[in-house]
């Protein structure tokens, strides 16, 4: 906070004047960009399982294990992701026990921090009972995929609850019309992880936040392009043939990051022109020392998957996918995944770092 | 939105303010809290201009008790409330979650957060100490056996009131009730209008925030 205290004093020294008060602007910490994020990620990721499940339904025959284990890894990052932004959200409050008896303490449906709590603990739901379908019964019994460690660890916890889970998860494996109707129930919920951006946008006394439809949008585009490459890079850690299906998640991606960076550019520039001095004040913090390179760096980690997806996934469409660019084309989409990931954090710690309250004007 | 008549406001006169700190200082003794507590009732010197052109004003904030309460909107648990009997915003920590939210949310930097986490703001001495006032029948002024709120009691100046806005009104300028009317700081507090800066006052009414800064270049 230091950093943006001395650009907001040189933003009141460029002005000549003080006569207004600042707010301190410090009330969250860390935990809450994580959390803003990770919950994003859990829905994209959830969005590429379920997809990947409906892929495989449409396909029918000729679909290859890899859709199986794009769903499960879709499935397992949505876990882990939506558990982390889970416990980042819990490290921050200061009661957590109100928290997690949510359904008691957080009744005020007008706002977004209990809405989004509902609709994460619901994705979470959807989530564990889709990846528990696949993994357990009589098909994943006889597959084979790094995604089935989850089996893996619980035939060596115990064998018995295995086979249990094995024969219960056939007994209740619901009939299509189920399965798509859960995984329609769960994209809308995974969608609905856009409440992360509203979180900020409603918060009318910090310009770079109040943006109703831009933030929101970025906060989604970005983030379910960072849990869709999640997925992908997962899976290509041990399946490394890129294929049709690969190509067409690679390509969503390619474009999610593109409108993501469409819309970055949109928000600078009103933030650039903005009149409001908390405007001028966090633009004043981002093209500054460390924020600055931080901006650059969201950029780059938009750029990058936007081009390797494009030119991966049209290369395997028009067949022209050398062996050279799909052995070094592999491990290139992985390294902007990760950097996608890394950008997608980035832009939420640089919202709260560049955070400046409204200050109170002393009307005369 | 606006403000009911029997809501109960704040009023602030910076031309009778001197700047003493008595107001926040009586506001920790009247709800016993520690003197490195973070305060209520703030009292900020802003200033402008060089020697021999420097001035500067002291400004007394507090919880100013929106009609539209920002705080209570976003608050999660509900644990923030504005009453209808008497406005007054207060704070049910038996609820509160310590998410910090109602601080981003507030125009006037009010919640502070003590060693627990949770949220305590002014709540018009309507109780006393953090969460006090939750709970409490309607406020009733002092000519009714309530009592006189301890920033308004010892400020020296006379430059704060607090009392329902029909009463209230009835004692400012009319300066400054037609620039509450007009929507000054969104109809949240009555501010008198400094009577030595007659062009910035008038350069703000227009709502021309930026003049501020142009006028001082």
């Amino acid at each position: 906070m230091s950093t943006l205290i001395s650009v907001l004093s040189t933003v009141l020294a460029a002005a000549g004047n003080s006569e207004v008060i600042w707010h301190p602007a410090d009330y969250w910490d860390l935990s809450i960009p994580v959390y803003l994020f990770l919950a994003v990620v859990a829905g994209g990721a959830y969005l590429t399982g379920a997809s990947a499940c409906l892929i495989r339904s449409v396909r029918g025959k000729d679909a290859c294990c890899l859709e199986t284990e794009i769903a499960r890894w879709g499935f397992l990052v949505a876990i882990a992701a939506a558990a982390g932004a889970g416990l980042a959200v819990l490290s921050h409050l200061a009661v957590i026990y109100r928290a997690l008896l949510f359904p008691i303490y957080l009744t005020n449906f007008e706002s977004w921090i209990t809405i989004g709590t509902w609709i994460l603990v619901l994705l979470s739901v959807f989530a564990v009972v889709c990846l528990v379908l696949q993994l357990f019964g009589e098909n994943p019994a006889t597959d084979e995929g790094a995604s089935l460690f989850p089996r893996t660890i619980v035939a060596w916890v115990s064998p018995p609850l295995l086979e249990t889970l094995d024969g219960l998860v056939d007994r209740v494996r619901p009939p299509m019309a189920v399965f798509a109707g859960l995984h329609l129930l769960g994209s809308f919920l995974a969608l609905g992880t856009i409440y992360t951006g509203f979180e900020l946008a409603i918060v009318d006394t910090v310009p770079l936040w109040n943006e109703p439809v831009i933030i929101p949008a970025l906060f989604l585009t970005s983030g379910v392009a960072a849990g869709i490459g999640a997925t992908l890079a997962m899976t290509m850690l041990f399946e490394r043939e890129i294929g049709p299906v690969f190509a067409g998640y690679a390509l969503t991606v390619s474009l999610l990051s593109a409108v993501s960076l469409a819309l970055l550019y949109y928000g600078w520039t009103l933030l650039a022109v903005s009149d409001a001095p908390a405007a001028a004040a966090s633009y004043a913090a981002l093209t500054d020392g460390w924020y600055y390179i931080g901006v650059w760096l969201v950029v780059f980690s938009f750029v990058a998957p936007m081009i390797l997806g494009l030119v991966i996934g049209l290369a395997t469409f028009a067949d022209r996918l050398s062996p050279t660019l799909e052995r070094v084309g592999g491990p290139a989409l992985i390294g902007s995944f990760g950097l996608l990931l890394v950008g997608g954090l980035v832009f939420r710690i640089l919202l709260l770092l560049g955070a400046a309250q409204d200050p109170l004007v002393v009307i005369g | 939105m606006s403000v009911h008549d029997d809501h109960w406001m704040f009023y602030f006169d910076p031309n009778r303010c001197i700047g003493c700190h008595a107001c926040s200082v009586s506001c920790k003794q009247r709800h016993n809290r520690d003197a490195d507590a973070d305060d209520w009732r703030t009292v900020s010197h802003v200033s402008s201009g060089e020697y021999p052109d420097f001035r500067e004003i002291p400004i007394s904030m507090s919880c100013m008790h929106c009609h539209d309460a920002p705080c209570e909107q976003v608050c999660p648990p509900d644990a923030i409330i504005k009453r209808d009997e008497d406005g007054i915003v207060t704070v049910d920590r038996d609820r509160c979650i310590g998410c910090h939210y109602c601080a981003w949310a507030c125009p006037f930097g009010a919640p502070t957060y003590d060693e627990e986490g949770l949220m305590s703001k002014c709540n018009l001495c309507l109780g006393e100490g953090p969460g006090g006032g939750h709970g409490q029948p309607k406020r009733e002024t002092p000519e009714d056996g309530g009592t006189v709120p301890a920033c308004v009691d010892d400020c020296v100046g006379g430059a704060i009131k607090a009392g329902p806005k029909s009463e209230i009104m009835q004692e400012v300028s009319e300066e400054a009730a037609e620039r509450f009317e007009q929507g000054a700081y969104e109809g949240r507090v009555i501010v008198e209008p400094l009577e030595e800066d007659g062009e910035l006052a008038d350069s703000i009414r227009g709502g021309d925030e930026l003049s501020i800064v142009d006028m001082a270049r």
